[in-house]
């Protein structure tokens, strides 16, 4: 977070909350105690964003409001594991493509994701990536709260990995050293990873992405909706995508959501 | 079975088109594995697609 972001008041500050990734070189990274408290999200009102969030801490998740349309639905973690990391935290922009992962809407601004249908998502993705040899996978990440959580998650599933800058080139130049041929790509932002999507699309490979609220799904082949701003919403996705996957192929998922967590 | 009748089975699963060219995907259904092929024209503009055999709506 900038400095300036302290300074802002009245509905942007809740934004606060999912602990969104800093700009590019803009120093550390926020304090972790920043980070995601969806406790008493209706209540996290423009006046006194700050204060609200302290008494947030002490109380921990609970499951305050509705995030998801099916309550029965039986998912991978507990629903209080999703609040806890922001994962349903939209943004206070929406799309007409993601409009059907949206639950509804806080008195903030912010589109809620149903966490039923990102729980199911996952689940698929991990199923259509079991499909394929697990070399045959690229996972990208240029935003920077992605970048371990890709790279942890590459390194689970036996996939290959390409944080920071996609070299363009990557996946249709084959004089270009780095030039690899997946089969299917797995980005962790389709406006960071334009570059990634634009590349798949030449060589026509499947694109899976994790998309927010504000996000297009042009191009994209399955959507797995998550906040894909938060450090902690990025690495409990991806931890749990590796673990599915490793689980669909008959092996002992052995990574925790710590490992998957970035210091930075 | 000859190639050209190869091609012809290779139609787009949301608006039904031939799929000649690039820019095309074809992938396994995420939910029960059956081939889907997508076509550029409903990947750019994000169409819906569903799965003959199984329902899964994407993307």
């Amino acid at each position: 977070m900038t400095e300036n972001d302290a300074q802002q008041e009245g509905l942007d500050a809740a934004e606060e909350e999912i602990d969104e990734e800093p700009a590019e070189g803009a120093g550390p990274a926020a304090d972790p105690a920043d980070d995601v408290e969806p406790v008493d999200e209706q209540s996290a009102d423009a006046d006194e964003p700050a204060e609200a969030e302290s008494t947030e801490e002490d109380a921990g998740p609970t499951l305050d409001d509705d995030v998801m349309s099916d309550e029965e639905a039986d998912l991978l973690i507990p629903v209080e594991d999703y609040l806890g990391a922001g994962v349903h935290i939209g943004t206070q922009q929406k799309t007409a493509d993601m409009e059907r992962f949206i639950h509804r809407v806080r008195t903030d601004g912010l589109y809620v994701l149903d966490v039923s249908k990102t729980d199911g998502r996952i689940r698929t993705a991990a199923d259509f990536l079991s499909n394929y040899n697990a070399e045959q996978v690229l996972v990208t990440s240029s935003r920077q709260y992605g970048r371990f959580p890709a790279e942890k998650f590459a390194e689970a599933v036996g996939a290959r990995a390409r944080t920071g800058r996609f070299i363009p080139g990557t996946l249709t130049n084959p004089k270009y050293d780095g030039y690899i041929e997946p089969d299917v790509v797995v980005v962790t932002d389709p406006i960071g990873d334009a570059q990634a999507v634009k590349e798949a699309i030449t060589v026509g490979i499947p694109v899976i992405a994790m998309c927010d609220s504000n996000n297009q799904t042009s191009n994209v082949d399955l959507v797995v909706p998550t906040n894909n701003k938060g450090r902690k919403a990025l690495s409990v996705v991806y931890w749990l995508l590796a673990n599915e996957v490793l689980d669909k192929r008959g092996a002992e998922p052995s990574y925790s959501l710590e490992d998957f967590e970035s210091m930075v | 079975m000859s190639s050209t009748d190869r091609r012809e089975t290779r139609s787009c699963v949301s608006c039904g088109i031939n799929i000649a060219g690039t820019n095309a995907a074809a992938f396994k259904c995420p939910e029960c594995g059956k081939q889907i092929y997508r076509c550029a024209k409903c990947r750019k503009q994000s169409n819906l697609y569903e799965c003959d055999d199984c329902g899964f709506t994407g993307p």
